[in-house]
């Protein structure tokens, strides 16, 4: 079965008082991953689950391909999903555990072991196929359960948080591994996660929500570059909060002044939205406009945590080799790269 | 490493084993007593199994309670798993009703219970099932709850309503395997106490087993011992035989 793609179009859903999904819209293209990042309980979670069919929706609908689907029971909307928790079968082995969906399919025995040997040989774990779940590591889990996620073929694949549960190190091996799978298989999937590293790392396009809405969706770069709303700046990578004075649409931020771009109607005492990458420090010969606080050393680049006079904590990011002697204490002048900045209220 | 002996455990096994055994081998040890010849053996079996009514009543309590079994776990398993599922705040409620056969005087159940089946098997024997169910419910809801409490049932389930199965699937193929040692415990509780219940028997006017040995204790109570031991002897079988047919294959492998 091939993929198809997928839309929500006014997606509404209720929980008593609280509104988990308000007229939400999204499209997902065929053999696209598009992430759904958001804080909890921005409604994230409730998206992919009505997705999935597991939870019902008060209006709106969902379709695949040309196809309604918002009234089709889970089971036979053919989509494949991975949780968060390992949620393996225990009573059976891992190549029965792959081959379940193939089962409920009514393929026979010998077709679907041999389809779960060739998934579990893309997921790495050809000789694990007799072992039973409770053998397995978190991360061998979450391959299996991978692996039955894709072995009928789903028109979609959704990722229900699926690396939030294991280590450091294997969550990034495996982010990377679901996104190579994904591509090999041009399966269209939906990632749900609260991780922001995760979804930019390895999505075509990234939608973050907020309440129950879609604050934007677009690919990591834009929505790193040219946030659309200020929750998108703050919730997308690290951002310098800097108080400032808004003056025909002008800004000075560390005696330089800037263009102010603005998303509201904001004026007056703002605050402005400057990536670490942005701000240089110079060490200073006399007061300069700040102290530095702390360098973190992260390889090629560090970055350098101060502290302004006025009291506002900075964070810039520089190569590393003009880092060295910024040590905890030293006065510093701290300049913006950049012509324009982003402005809020908020 | 040598394992050392847990004493207080070792005391309490003792103790339950000899509450458990002692009247058992007290009443078999009296089954084999000959009172004619002296001495001991096996004239009272003989003389049960010879009776042709001991097979007929024997097989009618093991339909019986095999038919309580079945509509047990044909109603208990669904209506419990939803019950977790749903987060009901029925829950608590049902908790409670369950015990509710266990303080219910039977005789007021008896008449009670019965009007309400459904007219096709009110006034047949098939009324018993229903009504064994009904007593057993304490037993089997907790068995039940117990099992379903100790796993991650809302994962399990929707992983497997999203890999393909129906909610019928769900619960024979993921769920009852999943659960396999509450579902024996269940299994075997229903039929232990189907095939021993005698008060609401007689109250309906029903002959079983139960209600056929003590008639026969009237006559030879000796041999009504021995029958007993016998009815003892056979949901073991049954239930082992049973086990064995449901095999724990995790724990076969495990070793």
């Amino acid at each position: 079965m091939t993929s198809k793609d997928l839309t929500l179009t006014n997606v509404s859903r209720r929980f008593g008082t609280v509104t988990a999904l308000d007229n939400f819209n999204l499209h997902v293209g065929v053999g696209e991953l598009v992430a759904l990042l958001g804080p909890s309980g921005c409604g994230k979670t409730t998206a992919l689950r009505i997705i999935a069919g597991l939870e019902s929706l008060d209006s709106g609908k969902v379709t695949v391909g040309e196809k309604d689907i918002s009234k089709i029971p889970a089971h036979k909307r053919n989509m494949g999903m991975v949780f968060q928790a390992y949620s393996l079968f225990p009573n059976l082995t891992v190549e029965e555990n792959v081959a379940f969906g193939l089962q409920m399919r009514k393929v026979s025995k010998h077709l679907r072991l041999k389809r779960a040997h060739e998934l579990l040989e893309l997921v790495g774990l050809p000789t694990h196929a007799n072992r039973f779940t409770h053998q397995l590591s978190g991360g061998q889990q979450q391959r299996v359960a991978l692996a039955r996620a894709l072995a009928f073929s789903p028109e979609i694949l959704l990722l229900d948080e699926p690396l939030s549960a294991l280590d450091a190190q294997v969550r990034v091996n495996l982010r990377e591994e679901i996104r190579r799978l994904q591509i090999s298989l041009g399966t269209t999937t939906v990632f749900v996660t609260h991780d922001q590293e995760e979804a930019m790392s390895i999505s075509d396009r990234v939608g973050v929500m907020s309440h129950g809405v879609l604050e934007q969706i677009d690919t990591p770069d834009v929505l790193y570059n040219a946030p659309a709303t200020a929750f998108v700046a703050n919730f997308v990578g690290v951002m310098n909060r800097i108080p400032a004075d808004l003056a025909n649409g002008k800004v000075n931020i560390f005696g330089k002044s800037l263009t102010a771009s603005k998303k509201g109607s904001e004026s007056g005492k703002i605050v402005a939205l400057l990536r670490p990458e942005t701000i240089s420090v110079k060490k200073s010969s006399s007061q300069g406009n700040a102290r530095v606080l702390t360098r973190s050393f992260q390889g090629a680049s560090s970055a350098i945590i101060c502290q302004t006079h006025e009291g506002t904590i900075v964070q810039s990011l520089m190569a590393s080799l003009d880092t060295g002697d910024f040590h905890p204490g030293t006065l510093v002048d701290l300049e913006v790269s950049t012509n324009e900045v982003m402005v809020t209220n908020d | 490493m040598k394992r050392r002996i847990d004493l207080p455990l070792l005391i309490t096994l003792t103790i339950l084993a000899l509450f458990v055994f002692v009247p058992m081998i007290s009443a078999f040890e009296y089954s084999i007593r000959t009172p004619v010849e002296g001495g001991y053996g096996l004239t009272n079996y003989k003389w049960a199994v010879a009776d042709e009514d001991f097979l007929y009543y024997i097989l009618r309590s093991g339909w019986l309670s095999a038919l309580t079994v079945l509509v047990t776990l044909v109603i208990l398993v669904p209506t419990v798993t939803w019950l977790h599922l749903s987060d009901s705040k029925l829950r608590p409620l049902i908790d409670g009703l369950s015990l509710l056969p266990l303080v219910i005087p039977v005789v007021a159940f008896a008449v009670g219970a019965q009007i309400s089946l459904p007219e096709f098997v009110q006034n047949t024997v098939l009324e018993l099932p229903f009504l064994y169910f009904i007593l057993a419910l304490p037993y089997a809801y907790r068995a039940l709850d117990i099992g379903l409490n100790s796993i991650p049932l809302k994962t399990i389930t929707e992983a497997a309503r999203s890999t393909g199965a129906s909610w019928s699937r769900t619960i024979i193929s993921v769920i009852i395997p999943v659960i396999r040692g509450a579902v024996m415990g269940t299994i075997a509780l229903t039929f232990a106490l189907s095939l021993g219940e005698y008060t609401l028997t007689v109250l309906l006017h029903w002959d079983t087993f139960p209600t056929w040995v003590t008639f026969v204790a009237q006559e030879n109570i000796l041999g009504a011992i021995a029958i007993s031991m016998m009815s003892l002897i056979i949901p073991f079988i049954l239930l082992t035989g049973i086990t064995l047919l449901m095999p724990d294959r995790s724990a076969q492998r495990r070793k």
